[in-house]
C-alpha cells in the first residue's frame, strides 16, 4: 500500500510531505495577490517624519498592546469609529494590525485624541487615565527618531513598489541631506503644538530639532495623529 | 462514571460556574447571541476535554492492551495494528458534516458578507432606538448622557468633569474668565454658527473684564451694561439668540451639535471632531448631562 | 532486526542542545515571569531603563521560548531519538557529526546576538518573525545544516522504514523551511536607497491585508510545525519507548499524521477573523479549525489508549505521568483552539487574554511537559546515571500542574469577562464600559497568573537542579535501562 511504500522511501515521502502542505497556501493565500490591495481613495503615503514615528511603534513594540484594527461590529465602531477597510492599509509594511488588546485599539486615534494628549499620555499614562496599566516611555523624549532610515524606507517602497512619493524622495546621501530640512519642519510643527511636561520643557524639544534631531515622541506623535 | 472522571468533570463544572458568575457579576447580557454561543463554545472545550481524556485515562485501570503487533520494532518500539476507535471514527464523520453546513448554509463561502450582517445589525439597532428614545425622558437622557461622556470624552474632560487638571475644558462651570478674554479679544471662528465669525476687539480694558466676569461667574440675573454690544448676537440674556451664536450661559444642545461637529481649539488646546459618531439623540442626551453641572 | 547493544551512538549534541534547551527554557519563562507581573503591577516595567517595559521585552520572551526553547528541544531530541530510530550512530559519519557542530556554535551564538538586537528595538514587529533580515539568514542556514542532518542520518540509516516520530521531525523540518522563507521577504532599506540610515532596517514585501494573510499563514502554521509536529514526534517516542508499550494503532498514527498536515495549512485564517481578508477565507479558517480536531486528538488518544491497562506505572512513575498530562492538555488546546475559530466565538475571544491562555494550555502544558519529560528519559541515557530525585520531580509536577491550570483558568475568566465587557451595551444601546474599566477588571486575574507563573518557574528550577544534581552527583548506572527511567527514590 502507498503508506506503507512512502514509509520506506524518504525521499518520496519528503516530496509528498511538501506538497500536502503546499496546497493550502496555493489556493487560500494566492488569489488575495492577485488583486493586490488597492489604496482607498486619497490615501497618501505615510510622511518621513510619519515613517520614523512608525518605526519607533515597532522598536518599542506598541503592537504587543495595541490593535490596529476595527472589526464590524456596533460595538467597536461606537468605540473607536469606522470599521477598517483594506485599502486603507495599502502603504502598511508591515501591518500592524496586532493580536492583542491590552490597550484599546489605535486604526483611529488621530481622530479624537490630540498632541497634547499624546504627550501627556506617553509621559505618564496613569496621570491621564487612571488606573492605566500602559508603562511611560519617557526615553522617547531623549532619543532622537532614527529619520535617515525612515527616509530609506520611503526611497525603497517608492522605487520597489511604485508607492507614489513627490521628485523629492530619491536614493543617495546627497538627496537625503535636500530633503532633511522638509522633515525637520515637520517635526517642528508637530513640536509647537506640543506643551511640555514637567521633565522636558517645550523648549527643550525645539531645541533638540532646530540641532537637526527629532526627538523619538515627536515622530510618535505626528504617526499617531495620522492615524485616521 | 468513576471517581477521577467525577472530579475532573466536577472541576470543568466549577469553571464554568465561576465564569458566568463574574461575567453576570460585570452585568453581561447572556441572552446575546454572541455572548451565548461563546459561553456554549466554552462548555464545550470544559465538559468535552474532561470527559474524553478521563474516559480513556480510566481505560488505564480497567481495561488490558491487546492487539495484532505490526513485524517492525524501532529501538524496542513495537506497534498494534489495531483498528480506528469508534467513537473516534463517528465524530470525524460528525465533523465533516457539521463543516459542510458551516462552509454551506451556516456562512456560505460564495455569499456571506460580514459587513453586509454588520449594516443590517446597525440599520435595525438605529431604526429601533430612534424610536424607543424619540421621546426620551429627561432623567433617560441624563442617564444616557453620562455613560456616553464615560467612554468617549472621560479620557480627556475627567471622570468628574472637572478638565483633568488643565487637560480640557472643565465642564462643571460654562467659561473660565481667561478664556471668555482670551475669545473677545481675538475673536473665535470654528464652530459654524449661523452668525459665521465672532470679531475680536469687541470690548477691551475694564468693560471687557466685567462681562467676562459675569459670564464666568454663571450668568445669573441682569448682565452688566457692557454686555449690549454683546447682546446683539449672543441675545440679551447671553443664551446664544436662538441658536444663531453660542449659548454663553450653558451647554446648550446647539452648543453641543457644533462643538461635536467641528471640534474647538482655544486657549486650553485642541478638543477633536465627534462628526458622525453620534445620532441626535445621543448628541441631546450628552448636552443634557453637560448642563447637569446646574444642578 | 538488529540488537541495541550493538550500535554505540554519539549523544555529543544531543548534550550540547540539551544544555542549551534548559539554558533558555529557564531565561524564557524568567522574563514571562516578568511580563506576568508586570500587568498586574506596572511599577516593575522600570526596572532597567527603557530595556524594561512590558512591550520590548514581550517579543523576548516568545523568542527565547519559541526559538531557544522550543527549537533547541527540537534539535537536541532529534540528535537523540534520530541515531536510535534509524539504528546509525552519528559516530559513523564525520561529515554529519562536523554538519552538526557547525549548526550548534552558529546556533548559539546566532541566538544570543537575535535576543541582543530585539532588545535593542530592532525589530520587524511581526510576531514570531521579528528578527530583522541578517538574523534570518543565520537562521535559514541553521535549518539547512539541520536538514543536511536529517537527510543524512535517514540516507545511511539501517533500519528501513521510518519510525512515526522521524515522518514527524522530517515534516516539521519542511514545514518551517517554506513558511519562514516566504514570511521574511524583505528589502534590506540600506542597499536599495544607496547606503542610507541603518544596516538592519528591512521593509516587508507585502503590505497590509496581504501581508497579513502571509504572516498568519505563517504564525499559525510555525504554531503547528514547532509546538505540534515536532513535539507528537517526541511523545511517539518517549511514551512508548518509557512505558515499554506498543503503540496503539498504526492506522491511527497514519491518519493522524496525514490528516494533520493536510488540514493544518488551510487554518491560518483564524487569526484573521472579522479582519479585512476576503470572508471566504475567514469561513476556511473556521471550516478547517475544527476539522483539526480529529487528527490533533488522534494522536493524543492514541498515546492515551498505548497506556491501556497499565494504570500502576502511570501512579509510580513520573515520567508517564508527565507525558499522560501533556497529551491531556494538548487535547485541551485543540479543542479549545478551534472553538476559538468559530466566528461568534472569536468575535468575543479574539484580542482577549483568553488566547493568552489557549497559548499557555499549549505550551506549559504539552509542550514544555514533554520536552521536560524527554530531557529527564535522555539525560540517565547520555550520561549513565540514575535520576537524581523521584521526590523532587514529584513536587515539580504537582507545582507545575497546579500552575498550568491557574494560569488558564484565570485567563479563560479574564478573557472572556473583557471580551464581553467590550461589548456589553446598557440599557439605551450605549456602550457599557470605558476601556480602562475594562482593563480594571482584569487586575485580579492578573494577579493571580503572576502566582502561577512564580510557581510554575520554581517548578522549572527544581527540574534544573535535578538534572544538574544527576549530571554530577547521580549514582552511576552500568547498563542502559530498556524500557523506565532510573530514578533515586
Ligand atoms: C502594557 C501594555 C501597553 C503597552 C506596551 C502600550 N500601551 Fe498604550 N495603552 C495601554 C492601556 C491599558 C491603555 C488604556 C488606558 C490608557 O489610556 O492609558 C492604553 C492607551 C493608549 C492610547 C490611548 C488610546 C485611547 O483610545 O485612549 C494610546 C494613543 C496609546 N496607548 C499608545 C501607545 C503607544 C504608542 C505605545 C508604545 C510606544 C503603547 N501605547 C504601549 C496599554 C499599553
Ligand atoms: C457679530 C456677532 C457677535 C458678537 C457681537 C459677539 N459674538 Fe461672541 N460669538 C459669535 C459667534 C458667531 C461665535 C461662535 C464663533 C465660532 O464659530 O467659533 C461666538 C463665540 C463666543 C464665545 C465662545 C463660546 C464657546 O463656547 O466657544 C464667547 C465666550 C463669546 N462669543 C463672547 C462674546 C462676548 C463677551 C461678546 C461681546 C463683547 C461677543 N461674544 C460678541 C458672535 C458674536
Ligand atoms: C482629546 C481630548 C478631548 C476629548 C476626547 C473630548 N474633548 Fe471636549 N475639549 C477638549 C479640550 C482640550 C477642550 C478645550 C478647548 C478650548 O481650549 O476651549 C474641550 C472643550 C469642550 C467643550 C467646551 C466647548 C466650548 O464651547 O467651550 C465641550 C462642551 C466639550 N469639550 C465636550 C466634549 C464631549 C461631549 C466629548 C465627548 C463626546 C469631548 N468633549 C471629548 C478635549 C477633548
Ligand atoms: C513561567 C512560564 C511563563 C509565563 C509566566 C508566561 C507569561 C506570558 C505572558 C505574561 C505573556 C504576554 C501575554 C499578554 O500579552 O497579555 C506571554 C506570551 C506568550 N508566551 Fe508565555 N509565559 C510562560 C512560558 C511560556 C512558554 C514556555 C512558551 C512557549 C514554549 C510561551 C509562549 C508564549 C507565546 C507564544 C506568547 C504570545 C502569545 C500571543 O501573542 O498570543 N510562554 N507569556
Ligand atoms: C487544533 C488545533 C488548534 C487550533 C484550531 C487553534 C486555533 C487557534 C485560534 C483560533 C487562535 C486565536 C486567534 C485569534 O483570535 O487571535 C489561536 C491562537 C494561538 N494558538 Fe492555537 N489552536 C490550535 C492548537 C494550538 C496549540 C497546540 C498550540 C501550542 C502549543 C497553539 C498555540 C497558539 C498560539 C501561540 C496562539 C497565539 C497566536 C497569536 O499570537 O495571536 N494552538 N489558536
Ligand atoms: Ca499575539
Ligand atoms: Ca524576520
Ligand atoms: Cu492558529
Amino acid at each position: 500500500m502507498f503508506f506503507r511504500w512512502i514509509e520506506r522511501n524518504p525521499f518520496f515521502m519528503a516530496a509528498w510531505i511538501s506538497l500536502v502542505i503546499a496546497v493550502a497556501g496555493l489556493i487560500e493565500i494566492v488569489p488575495d495577490f492577485a488583486k493586490a490591495a488597492r489604496p482607498v481613495e486619497g490615501l497618501k503615503p505615510y510622511t518621513v517624519l510619519e515613517l520614523a514615528g512608525k518605526e519607533v511603534y515597532k522598536k518599542d513594540n506598541c503592537i504587543a498592546c495595541h490593535s490596529q484594527l476595527i472589526r464590524p461590529f456596533k460595538s467597536e465602531t461606537d468605540r473607536y469609529g469606522d470599521f477598517s477597510v483594506s485599502g486603507e492599509y495599502a502603504y502598511d509594511r508591515p501591518f500592524l494590525w496586532g493580536s492583542k488588546r491590552t490597550g484599546p485599539d489605535l486604526h483611529r486615534v488621530g481622530r479624537y485624541r490630540t498632541t497634547v494628549w499624546h504627550e501627556a499620555h506617553m509621559w505618564n499614562p496613569p496621570a491621564v487615565v487612571p488606573g492605566s496599566i500602559m508603562p511611560a516611555y519617557r526615553h522617547m523624549w531623549k532619543n532622537a527618531a532614527d529619520i535617515e532610515t525612515a527616509y530609506a524606507e520611503a526611497v525603497t517602497v517608492k522605487n520597489a513598489f511604485h508607492t507614489p512619493y513627490g521628485p523629492g524622495i530619491r536614493k543617495g546621501k546627497e538627496a537625503w541631506e535636500k530633503y532633511k530640512p522638509t522633515v525637520l519642519a515637520q517635526a517642528r510643527k508637530v513640536a509647537e503644538e506640543m506643551k511640555g511636561t514637567e521633565g522636558v520643557s517645550k523648549e527643550e524639544v525645539l531645541k533638540m530639532i532646530d540641532s537637526g534631531k527629532v526627538p523619538e515622541i515627536v515622530a510618535l506623535i505626528a504617526y499617531l495623529n495620522r492615524l485616521k | 462514571m468513576n471517581g477521577l472522571m467525577a472530579k475532573v468533570i466536577g472541576f470543568a463544572a466549577l469553571l464554568m460556574v465561576a465564569t458566568i458568575a463574574v461575567v453576570k457579576y460585570m452585568h453581561v447580557d447572556l441572552s446575546d447571541p454572541v455572548n451565548l454561543i461563546t459561553m456554549v463554545g466554552a462548555a464545550a472545550v470544559a465538559f468535552l476535554t474532561a470527559g474524553v481524556a478521563t474516559k480513556y485515562i480510566s481505560q488505564m485501570k480497567t481495561d488490558t492492551s491487546t492487539g495484532e503487533l505490526a513485524e517492525e520494532n524501532w529501538d524496542g518500539i513495537g506497534e498494534y495494528k489495531n483498528e480506528l476507535p469508534a467513537g473516534w471514527a463517528y465524530t470525524f464523520v460528525g465533523v465533516f458534516v457539521w463543516s459542510l453546513w458551516y462552509g454551506l448554509l451556516g456562512y456560505p463561502v460564495t455569499a456571506y458578507s460580514q459587513v453586509g450582517e454588520y449594516n443590517k445589525e446597525v440599520q435595525e439597532y438605529n431604526k429601533k432606538f430612534a424610536k424607543t428614545f424619540a421621546n426620551a425622558s429627561d432623567e433617560q437622557l441624563l442617564d444616557m448622557g453620562r455613560s456616553i461622556y464615560l467612554v468617549q470624552c472621560a479620557p480627556c474632560h475627567g471622570i468628574t468633569r472637572d478638565g483633568n487638571d488643565g487637560q480640557a475644558q472643565d465642564l462643571t462651570k460654562r467659561m473660565a474668565k481667561a478664556q471668555i478674554l482670551d475669545v473677545i479679544k481675538n475673536g473665535q471662528n470654528q464652530l459654524g454658527y449661523p452668525m459665521g465669525a465672532m470679531p475680536p476687539g469687541m470690548a477691551s480694558g475694564e468693560a471687557a473684564e466685567k462681562i467676562a466676569e459675569w459670564i464666568a461667574s454663571g450668568a445669573k440675573g441682569t448682565p452688566p451694561a457692557e454686555f449690549a454690544v454683546c447682546a446683539s448676537c449672543h441675545g440679551a440674556d447671553g443664551k446664544g439668540n436662538n441658536g444663531m451664536a453660542p449659548n454663553l450661559t450653558t451647554y446648550d444642545e446647539t452648543l453641543m451639535k457644533h462643538v461635536l461637529e467641528h471640534g474647538k481649539k482655544g486657549i486650553i488646546g485642541q478638543m477633536p471632531a465627534f462628526k458622525g459618531r453620534f445620532v441626535p439623540v445621543q448628541e441631546k442626551a450628552l448636552a443634557r448631562y453637560l448642563q447637569s453641572f446646574e444642578e | 532486526m538488529q540488537s541495541n547493544a550493538a550500535l554505540e551512538y554519539d549523544y555529543s549534541l544531543a548534550k550540547k542542545f540539551t544544555f542549551l534547551t534548559i539554558l533558555f527554557g529557564f531565561l524564557g519563562m524568567l522574563i514571562g515571569t516578568l511580563l506576568a507581573a508586570q500587568l498586574a503591577f506596572p511599577s516593575l516595567n522600570y526596572l532597567l531603563g527603557e530595556y524594561g517595559t512590558f512591550s520590548r521585552l514581550r517579543p523576548l520572551h516568545t523568542n527565547i521560548v519559541i526559538f531557544g526553547f522550543t527549537v533547541s528541544g527540537i534539535f537536541a531530541t532529534w540528535f537523540y531519538i534520530g541515531q536510535r530510530v534509524l539504528k546509525v550512530s552519528l559516530k559513523e559519519s564525520k561529515f554529519l557529526m562536523t554538519v552538526g557542530n557547525i549548526q550548534f556554535w552558529l546556533y548559539f551564538v546566532g541566538a544570543l546576538l537575535a535576543v541582543v538586537s530585539l532588545l535593542m528595538g530592532i525589530t520587524e514587529s511581526k510576531e514570531y518573525a521579528q528578527f530583522e533580515w541578517p538574523f534570518d539568514i543565520v537562521v535559514v542556514i541553521i535549518w539547512v545544516l539541520w536538514g543536511l542532518n536529517i537527510m543524512g542520518l535517514i540516507g545511511i540509516r539501517r533500519e528501513k522504514a521510518l519510525y512515526i516520530s522521524v515522518w514527524y521531525y522530517l515534516a516539521c523540518f519542511l514545514g518551517i523551511s517554506m513558511l519562514y522563507l516566504f514570511n521574511n521577504m524583505a528589502l534590506p532599506t540600506y542597499f536599495t536607497s544607496g547606503g542610507l540610515g541603518s544596516f538592519f532596517h528591512s521593509v516587508s514585501m507585502y503590505s497590509g491585508t496581504n501581508d497579513a494573510l502571509v504572516q498568519w499563514w505563517y504564525g499559525h502554521n510555525a504554531v503547528a510545525f514547532g509546538f505540534t509536529v515536532p513535539i507528537v514526534g517526541m511523545i511517539y517516542y518517549f511514551l512508548p519507548k518509557e512505558s515499554g508499550q506498543p503503540v496503539y494503532s498504526y492506522k491511527l498514527s497514519l491518519l493522524s499524521f496525514w490528516g494533520l498536515l493536510f488540514v493544518y495549512l488551510w487554518a491560518g485564517s483564524h487569526h484573521l477573523m472579522w479582519s479585512t481578508v476576503p470572508d471566504w477565507m475567514q469561513t476556511m479558517g473556521s471550516v478547517f479549525s475544527v476539522l483539526l480536531i480529529l487528527p490533533s486528538w488522534g494522536s493524543a488518544i492514541n498515546m492515551l489508549l498505548t497506556m491501556k491497562g497499565e494504570w500502576q506505572q502511570l501512579t509510580e512513575n513520573p515520567l508517564i505521568k508527565f507525558m499522560i498530562l501533556a497529551s491531556t492538555f494538548y487535547m485541551l488546546s485543540t479543542i479549545e483552539g478551534p472553538i476559538q475559530a468559530v466566528r461568534s466565538v472569536n468575535a468575543i475571544a479574539h484580542f482577549t487574554d483568553w488566547i493568552i491562555g489557549h497559548v499557555h494550555d499549549g505550551v506549559l502544558g504539552w509542550v514544555v511537559f514533554m520536552i521536560m519529560s524527554a530531557i529527564y528519559h535522555m539525560t540517565p541515557r547520555m550520561f549513565k546515571r540514575e535520576i537524581y530525585s523521584k521526590k523532587l520531580i514529584e513536587t515539580q509536577f504537582w507545582l507545575q500542574t497546579t500552575a498550568v491550570v491557574l494560569y488558564f483558568t484565570s485567563m479563560w475568566i479574564a478573557g472572556i469577562t473583557q471580551g464581553m465587557m467590550w461589548r456589553a451595551v446598557d440599557e439605551y444601546g450605549n456602550l457599557m464600559y470605558s476601556f480602562i474599566d475594562t482593563v480594571n477588571a482584569l487586575h485580579p486575574y492578573y494577579v493571580i497568573r503572576t502566582i502561577a507563573a512564580i510557581m510554575y518557574l520554581a517548578g522549572f528550577m527544581m527540574f534544573m537542579y535535578n538534572i544538574y544534581k544527576t549530571v554530577t552527583a547521580g549514582r552511576e548506572i552500568e547498563e542502559e535501562p530498556q524500557f523506565r527511567t532510573p530514578i533515586a527514590a
